[in-house]
């Protein structure tokens, strides 16, 4: 058990940090089957990797293959951070939140600089992705492995979509009372299947990139709008930031009132709770942006 | 206060991984299994895989350690010249430190 979850922890690692150290790793872990002291060690030798490279292993990795883990990484942290943004929208939806937008200037152009700056964030994701998909689905008619990783995120949408069809049937008649426990307990299913169909996305696509050849100009294309989503990240972070002050101080009631399944916590909390997985996200985004950076200027 | 701090730096220099490794290397060429042994019957500490590589990975890009042709998936290190020296240096200051505290010791505990 302890083996196979060292083995999983591997797997954190940055890449360059696994092909130049993973087979030793891998070995040691047959020689000295770890404790779960040795698995948390791995753990964290995984993050300090990750915030201390050093030098070695760092010319091992093709730049290519830089440029591809930086998009794919970018990739990775903006469905994270849609998620948390979704979970903001989801929050300030109703009709009160709209209003005190209208009262307060600065709530209302913050709240309009999130949706503003998402939408181009969102724009600037099929932009980049858009010359990868269409190469992979050349490729994919010659190739099975490709064919069949490319068919995994339409088919985990696809099952998310209907899984968020009968949901909305066995919530009916009220599937927007998050306070209702078939609407809670709908609602929390709901919110754990979309994070499994970002999961199979990210996964699937990160795979298919590194499966197949793919033109320099359409890589540097993709990380240039990774790089612009990144700007983006932390813009909208920064707006959702001024927004919640704002709210705090000219809406407390607002803040204080319930929110999210079976009300469990208030506004307030749901927006840092959102707050801090974007900054979080928006952070890991832009170590990738820098590495991938590394790779533009190496070549 | 103070006295923790010093005691938990001397600590931490003594059990400092990169400092271990070298000094198990210094024997000659071993991989990462035979340092973890080694380091454990050296001084009591267990190395974790995530510790004992990350410390080889900074020994490596600073040049202090080399890495030898893999032998049936596990790969040797060795000290470099520029490895040797830096562990010889590190162990005379370890051992100056070491003898003076004695010293100092012995002379404070024969005034009455």
């Amino acid at each position: 058990m302890n083996r196979r979850l060292a083995q999983l922890t591997l797997w954190l690692y940055p890449m360059a940090f696994r092909r130049r150290y993973g087979e030793e790793l891998r070995a040691l872990l047959e020689d000295a089957p770890p404790r779960m002291l040795a698995v948390l060690d791995l753990l964290r030798g995984a993050i300090l990797a990750h915030l201390r490279p050093t030098a070695a292993g760092g010319t091992l990795v093709d730049p290519s293959d830089r440029l591809r883990a930086s998009a794919s990484g970018q990739l990775a942290c903006w469905v994270a951070f849609a998620a948390a943004g979704f979970g903001f929208y989801k929050t300030t939806e109703d009709e009160p939140f709209a209003a005190a937008g209208h009262a307060h200037h600065l709530l209302g152009g913050t709240y309009l600089a999130v949706q503003g700056l998402a939408v181009l964030a969102s724009a600037a994701v099929i932009l980049g992705a858009l010359p990868l998909i269409l190469v992979a689905l050349a490729r994919a008619r010659a190739e099975p492995r490709l064919r069949r990783l490319i068919s995994l995120p339409p088919l985990a949408v696809l099952v998310f979509a209907g899984l968020t069809r009968v949901l909305l049937l066995l919530a009916h008649p009220e599937p927007a009372d998050h306070t209702s426990t078939v609407g809670g307990i709908a609602f929390i299913i709901w919110s754990v299947a979309g994070l499994v169909c970002g999961a199979v996305c990210v996964v699937a696509a990160r795979a298919a990139l590194f499966a197949v050849a793919v033109p320099r100009w359409r890589l540097l294309a993709a990380y240039a709008c990774g790089t612009l989503v990144t700007v983006a990240m932390a813009a909208i972070t920064l707006a959702a930031m001024l927004y919640a002050i704002a709210l705090f101080a000219d809406a407390s009631s607002l803040a204080a009132s319930g929110n999210g399944p079976f009300q469990l916590v208030s506004v307030g909390v749901s927006l840092i709770v959102q707050l801090v997985v974007m900054a979080l996200t928006a952070t890991l985004a832009a170590t990738s942006t820098r590495r991938g950076w590394r790779a533009v200027t190496l070549d | 206060m103070c006295y923790y701090y010093v005691m938990r730096s001397i600590g931490e220099r003594s059990t400092d991984p990169a400092l271990l490794v070298l000094t198990s290397l210094a024997e000659g060429p071993k991989h990462g299994y035979a340092i973890t042994v080694d380091v454990e019957h050296l001084s009591g500490v267990r190395l974790g895989p995530g510790t004992l590589y990350g410390a080889l990975s900074r020994l490596e890009s600073r040049g202090l350690i080399e890495a030898l042709p893999t032998e049936d998936r596990r790969r040797p290190y060795r000290l470099t010249s520029t490895g040797s020296a830096a562990l010889a240096q590190e162990l005379k200051t370890l051992e100056r430190v070491a003898r003076s505290g004695l010293d100092r010791l012995r002379v404070a505990q024969a005034t009455p």
